[in-house]
């Protein structure tokens, strides 16, 4: 078989197409180089179809493949499945998979494993596809083994952004048939079809990956990755500038510029990140509060707060200051024209003055006849944060200081922060960092429509009830015309602009460092697929 | 030793820790946080998490799910890992080498250098080498052990590249046999000094205290009137005495240096339980939470124990009945 194929170059070559036949015919170089990956906690499984832990999604991605991947651009682009057809307005899509793929095991991938995966393992543990797929979907269906279709009860316009690696990946029927997928023992010893495969798991030590030389994409150039837990991210820095590590996902702010300087490192950045993607920290007010529901203290605090000040003070340049209430990085959602009030503290103190704050003695105001507070109340409230997200309270008390408020920072840890804001609502104004995603439906719809008032994380904290933008995202979420969306989500904006229910202060980026004997790195969950490492 | 006090305190030994562990399950479930809203993260809707309480057994009245858990400690049974869907006993068993490993390297080297610092300073009382080993050992316990460890890793790991800066072993390495061992024995320097650090200094300074009480009573006195050596008096005259505060100090640190070990785990990035403890907190994972509390408890009534039988051993005027 070699000899043959040796020998059809050698023609080629003879017959002068040398220099479009020769790189063809050449053998692939055969992948070799480790890279180091550094990951701050253990993930405790590697299956990410049934969770949305950040951390099991970056340790395990490399190993499973979704039937579409997102260009940079955002745009669908083929990976399992090799084209796709959009039918009756949006409620049917027919994917047509690629054939000849392979699971790790040698087992052939068909059209079954992705019904499997969807109707036994991500529909039921996988909480974003069954929160926002679920209530949409009326049936996956597998007419032949290399097509699927997905029927919907109503127009659904989002599937392409949704059957990605991070959000739905495939998973092996024959392997996860008859079981429990949270407790099977492929749920550590993965069997997926990515560019790399399991080879061991070593809890809170290190995960090992080899090239899968069979892939059907782009071919793994590296020989293998290890992914090595190392949970303090200051000891992350050290064992990158060290060269024990090659690679990390998150650089502090403060290390920067002293890796900047390193010649040995290369930093990049991404506004995808392990907890998702274009996220947003944002400052939430909670309007079940009295002094909350008067819309000029809101004001008040959009025009006292100096968003550029956040960038360069926690973020260190990275990120950037929001606008408006969505990402800008949503195409979908654009609206250059549209900004918060502008950064102005005398206005935000003629604001304040407005309604009923007055300046006391101290700096600090009090409340003169305001409707439900005690005359002479001091004008504070609290601002509940998670502990990474500290130097915000800190500016932010800063700058709220100036204006005559009074802010008190109460730090929780994630699970207790989840429970207070999201279920028991016991907070005055809180910073969640709410990630947009790919689309607003995905990650903005979430946050202001009334029905999502719920004892749920990432939900409306706000408590915003506008009747007006709950038929808005009803009505962008009932349509695959993408300027009617973009319509409605313009409108969206200008009428939680007018609200103020919360204030988006930065968009976040993550930056990933590297060493530089190690190249082609891309952007997305499958950042190593292409990526080469030299001695 | 009285058979009967033997089995009468390993009678009292299974309550304490089944006690223990019930009132850790009552608090673990009292505290705010919600192992369900940790585990599912961003983006869920009401009916998931009511489906991942009914699969945990969550959304049962606390009673029966202390009644549960009751039935299952009594069979060797910690449950289902929240995070990892698999045994929390299986998940808890695989980290405890590698803290046995820290612990009983610190222990070791804690309560070496420790009596010899502490002989040396209660031998030399009041002089310079008093002066030195009370000074050092000041700064020591005063000295936090997450400083001293980043301290340490940034010295001694980064700059001077004598020891490896975290884990257990070269990342990727297919090292096998003695020489695995020594990679492991590298990695373990700097945690296992960082760990022993506070160690030594409590011991040292009770040995020193103890040692020079003991080095002017009357006996000693006499042992050197009649012309013993200074080495003979004090090890086989004044450190019979001191040991017995010694050993109870070691035992009873045996817990405190489970505690350093959470932190030592985490800087240094060693794969043990302290860090599963965390990560199990951070998860609200209550299965495994539960595990390493019945571990914990377990390991430190269990030393208690043996500090009180080794202190018949030493002093043979104690009789326990």
């Amino acid at each position: 078989m070699k000899r043959n194929r040796s020998s059809r170059c050698r023609r080629a070559f003879l017959l002068t197409f040398a220099a479009l036949a020769l790189p063809a015919c050449r053998p692939t170089a055969p992948p070799e180089g480790t890279l180091i990956v550094a990951l701050s906690s253990d993930p405790g499984h590697l299956n990410p179809a049934i969770t949305t832990q950040g951390g099991v999604h970056t340790a395990s991605a490399l190993l499973y493949d979704g039937l579409i991947a997102l260009a940079e651009t955002l745009q669908p682009v083929p990976a399992l499945a090799r084209s796709w057809t959009i039918e009756d307005s949006g409620r049917r899509y027919r994917f047509h998979l690629r054939t000849g793929v392979r699971w790790h095991d040698g087992q052939p991938f068909t059209s079954a494993d992705v019904k499997f995966s969807f109707d036994s393992v991500l529909l039921r543990f996988h909480a974003r596809t069954r929160a926002s797929l679920g209530a949409a979907l009326a049936s996956v269906e597998a007419p032949d083994d290399s097509t699927v279709e997905f029927r919907f009860k109503r127009p659904y316009p989002l599937l392409l952004q949704q059957l990605t690696v991070g959000e739905a990946p495939m998973v092996p029927r024959h392997v996860f048939a008859n079981t429990d997928p949270a407790t099977n023992p492929a749920t550590r010893s993965p069997i997926g079809t990515g560019p790399f495969q399991f080879v061991s798991y070593q809890p809170d030590r290190e995960i090992r990956y080899a090239a899968n030389r069979d892939y059907f994409g782009s071919k793994p150039r590296l020989g293998r990755i290890v992914i090595r837990i190392l949970p303090d991210p200051g000891m992350q820095m050290i064992a990158l500038e060290a060269g024990e590590v090659d690679w990390v996902f998150g650089v502090p702010g403060p290390d920067r510029t002293r890796l900047a300087a390193n010649p040995a490192i290369r930093m990049v950045q991404s506004s995808i990140g392990a907890g998702g993607s274009n996220c947003v920290n944002t400052l939430a007010f909670n309007l079940d509060r009295r002094l909350f529901q008067d819309l000029r203290v809101r004001r008040a605090v959009a025009q006292a707060v100096d968003r550029a000040a956040f960038v360069d003070r926690i973020t260190y340049g990275g990120g950037r200051a929001s606008a408006k209430p969505i990402s800008s990085q949503l195409e979908i959602a654009r609206a250059d024209d549209l900004s918060y009030p502008a950064f102005d503290t005398s206005a935000a103190g003629r604001l304040l003055d407005s309604a009923g704050w007055r300046l006391n003695g101290d700096g600090i105001r009090v409340a003169h006849n305001v409707p439900g507070i005690d005359n002479g109340a001091r004008l504070t409230f609290g601002f509940t944060h998670m502990p990474p997200l500290q130097p915000y309270g800190d500016l932010l008390r800063a700058q709220l200081r100036v204006v005559g408020i009074d802010l008190r920072l109460q730090s929780l840890e994630p699970a207790v922060f989840a429970d207070v804001l999201f279920r028991e609502r016991a907070f005055d104004t809180g910073i969640i960092s709410y990630c947009n995603g790919t689309d607003p439906e995905i990650g903005v719809r979430r946050m202001y429509v009334s029905s999502n008032i719920a004892p749920v994380p990432f939900s409306n904290a706000a408590g915003y009830r506008n009747a007006v933008v709950d038929s808005l995202f009803d009505a962008a979420r009932a349509t695959l015309d993408p300027d009617e969306r973009r319509r409605d989500y313009r409108s969206i904006q200008l009428q939680v602009l007018r609200d103020l229910p919360y204030l988006s202060l930065v968009e976040t980026v993550d930056t990933r460092a590297y060493r530089t004997r190690c190249s082609g790195f891309q952007s997305g969950a499958h950042f190593a697929a292409t990526a080469r490492c030299g001695p | 030793m009285n058979p009967r006090y033997l089995i009468r305190r390993l009678g009292q030994l299974v309550p304490t820790v089944i006690g223990i562990v019930l009132v850790a399950f009552v608090l673990i479930h009292l505290a705010p946080g919600d192992p369900i809203l940790a585990l599912a993260g961003e983006h869920g809707d009401s009916a998931y998490y009511a489906f991942m309480r009914e699969r945990f057994g969550l959304d049962r009245p606390l009673l029966q799910q202390l009644f549960t858990f009751a039935g299952r400690v009594l069979s060797g049974d910690m449950g289902v890992s929240y995070v990892q869907g698999r045994s929390a006993m299986s998940v808890i068993a695989e980290r405890i080498p590698a803290t046995l490993l820290l612990m009983l390297t610190s222990l070791a080297i804690s309560t070496v250098f420790g009596l010899l610092a502490g002989i040396y300073g209660g031998s030399q009382s009041g002089r310079s080498g008093d002066f030195v080993v009370t000074a050092g050992t000041l700064l020591l316990s005063a000295v936090p052990v997450f400083l001293l460890g980043q301290l340490a890793v940034l010295g001694l790991g980064f700059h001077f590249r004598l020891f490896p800066i975290g884990g257990s072993e070269v990342a990727g390495s297919e090292l096998t046999g003695v020489v695995a061992a020594l990679d492991v024995g590298r990695h373990l320097v700097l945690p296992a000094l960082i760990l022993a650090a506070a160690e030594i200094a409590a011991v040292a300074r009770l040995t020193r205290r103890a040692l020079a009480t003991e080095l002017q009573t009357d006996y000693v006195r006499t042992a050197r009137a009649k012309g013993v050596t200074a080495w003979l008096v004090v090890a086989r005259h004044g450190m019979r005495r001191a040991l017995l505060p010694i050993v109870t100090l070691i035992g009873g640190r045996v817990g405190h240096v489970l505690g350093g070990a959470v932190v030592v785990e985490i800087v240094f990035g060693w794969p043990g339980i302290g860090r599963l403890l965390l990560a199990a907190t951070q998860a609200r994972d209550t299965p495994v939470l539960l595990g390493i509390f019945l571990l914990i408890s377990a390991t430190v009534v269990g030393v208690n124990l043996l500090t009180d039988l080794l202190y018949a051993a030493l002093d043979p005027r104690i009789r326990y009945r």
